[in-house]
């Protein structure tokens, strides 16, 4: 148990969930107009399609399994019983994993070309990029040459990750991980840390009622003359410029 | 967010990870016997011959105290600068490395001695008999996790590889475990099993332990891993797993792509910008 080692895993740890606690509190309260994904669609829309959706599709069902991987570890063991199962298990997550990657090339790309882009992107968004992109490439190779994550994630560091949040750390397996690994897992947590300076915070705010209220028709009055004349009856098709 | 906010939640912060460090800093005291039973025993016996490791009863007059301290610490550091010693040693039992023994602090160590050099309670290692193909098949069925183990452990593939047609290609975390038998000896993976002495597979199986059934049926599986590996032809997982992925990555630009078939082609205002760069 050397001095890095309670540092990176036990000091580091406690100090990125205040930080992200704290600092996401206060970045609300401040400025709360700016708690928001700052959405550049409005400048451009076409690349955005091939890189956006590939990365939040690819990140959402990479995040959501780590998460179950960490809630429910027994769950997930009982699944890779199976070895097809756990081959399917891995063979998606990692395809998830290599549309994180592509997309967020992609939207790196975008946004160090497109003019119209690269005027609103500050230095922080930039940063925050390189950091997933560390990280993705960390994992993809993690899931490549260290392979069976799934397995030894709910056997070893699930209960590394749970001894955290019952304050009695536990850190002599994650201690002897391969570097990879121990990277992977530092660089999670300075993920934390940075969080509330940067436009991850829109994950905190994502507009979820969108799926369950009743959709809302946006009315484009073509002809102005014809709609207000109450003998043109109320169109049911579609309006032509939307 | 001002540079002051950010200032305070990094004191806050940094304060309580210091409280928290030094909370694990103090180890818990325990003593010789207890360290020496559930790390150590596992590969060595005090007089009771060798296991994965060599027998320690005498240890202490074989080798100086100093020694003995910087080899538990760390052996590959020892083994790396050369010391004739402690390559000897590792040579001599097949290059299988001692793990580091991290968390244990000098004083700890010194404890362990003490109780090796007061002849321990090591006995002698168990004769087991070979095991009957029922239990090869079960070792193989517990190796993959097509059974369980008992009490919830992860299944050896988790993390360990054999070159063996009757499983999948296990994982890389850990060491390929074809050969292991050669390596240690039955006794030895027995011993393994029962109290890993590898942080790792200790955490991993703290609080899952593998019973001694399961223990006899893996150690069977192994033997006939290692007796049979020169006819073994299994796949290359590795490079599976990333054909795989990619197939299913295009498959899902494909699904992304028809999803959103009705999305608009560009920004709504695009036309109004066009025009005004075009004016410009």
């Amino acid at each position: 148990m050397t001095l890095p080692n309670l540092f990176f895993f036990v000091g580091l740890p406690y100090i990125a969930i205040v930080i992200f606690l704290v600092g996401t509190i206060q970045r609300y309260r401040n400025t709360g107009f700016k708690v928001s994904s700052l959405s550049s669609q409005f400048l451009e829309g076409k690349k955005l399609f091939w890189a956006s959706v590939p990365f939040h599709w690819g990140i959402l069902v990479v995040f959501f399994g780590h998460l179950l991987a960490f809630l429910i570890p027994s769950g997930i063991l009982a699944w890779n019983a199976q070895p097809v199962r756990l081959l399917i298990l891995q063979v998606t997550a990692w395809a998830f994993g290599l549309s994180v990657l592509v997309g967020l090339l992609g939207l790196i790309a975008r946004r160090l070309t497109n003019p119209r882009v690269k005027m609103v992107t500050t230095k922080m968004d930039v940063f925050i990029e390189l950091q997933i992109l560390l990280q993705t490439v960390l994992g993809l190779y993690i899931g490549y040459a260290h392979r069976w994550g799934a397995s030894w994630f709910a056997a070893d560091l699930s209960p590394y990750l749970w001894s955290l949040f019952k304050l009695d750390p536990q850190i002599t397996a994650v201690s002897a991980m391969p570097l990879v690994i121990q990277l992977h897992i530092i660089n999670a947590f300075l993920i934390f840390a940075i969080f509330p300076f940067t436009r991850l915070v829109h994950i905190l705010v994502a507009p979820l009622h969108y799926l369950s209220r009743p959709y809302q028709r946006v009315m484009w009055n073509w002809d102005r003359t014809a709609i207000r004349d109450p003998r043109t009856p109320w169109s049911e098709a579609r309006p032509r410029n939307n | 967010m001002n540079l002051k906010t950010l200032w305070r939640t990094l004191v806050a912060g940094a304060a309580l990870a210091l409280v928290f460090s030094l909370d694990v800093g103090s180890a818990q005291a325990a003593g010789g016997d207890q360290k020496f039973n559930s790390v150590c025993a596992g590969c060595h016996s005090i007089g009771g011959g060798k296991r994965v490791g060599p027998d320690l009863k005498g240890v202490t007059d074989r080798r100086s105290e100093a020694w003995l301290l910087k080899f538990i610490k760390s052996s590959q550091t020892m083994i790396n600068s050369g010391d004739p010693d402690a390559v000897k040693v590792f040579n001599e039992y097949n290059k299988t490395p001692m793990p580091d023994m991290a968390q244990f602090s000098e004083a700890d160590i010194k404890e362990i001695l003490e109780y090796i050099k007061g002849g321990g309670g090591g006995g002698a290692a168990p004769v087991m008999a070979p095991a009957t193909p029922a239990e090869i098949k079960l070792g193989g069925e517990l190796f993959q996790g097509i059974v369980r183990l008992k009490n919830g452990g992860a299944a050896c593939n988790s993390c360990h590889h054999v070159t063996n047609d009757a499983v999948i290609g296990g994982g890389v975390l850990a060491k390929d475990l074809t050969e292991v038998f050669t390596r240690v000896g039955g006794t030895g993976v027995g011993a393994i099993l029962g109290k890993p002495p590898f942080p790792v597979m200790e955490a991993a199986y703290k609080d899952a332990p593998i019973t001694p059934e399961e223990s006899r049926a893996l150690v069977g599986f192994l033997q006939d891993v290692d007796k049979k590996r020169a006819m073994q032809t299994p796949k290359d997982y590795g490079n599976q797993l990333v054909l795989g992925g990619t197939g299913m990555f295009i498959v899902l630009m494909g699904l992304y792509s028809f999803a959103w078939r009705r999305r608009k082609p560009g920004p709504v205002n695009q036309a109004i910008f066009d025009r005004q760069v075009k004016s410009q």
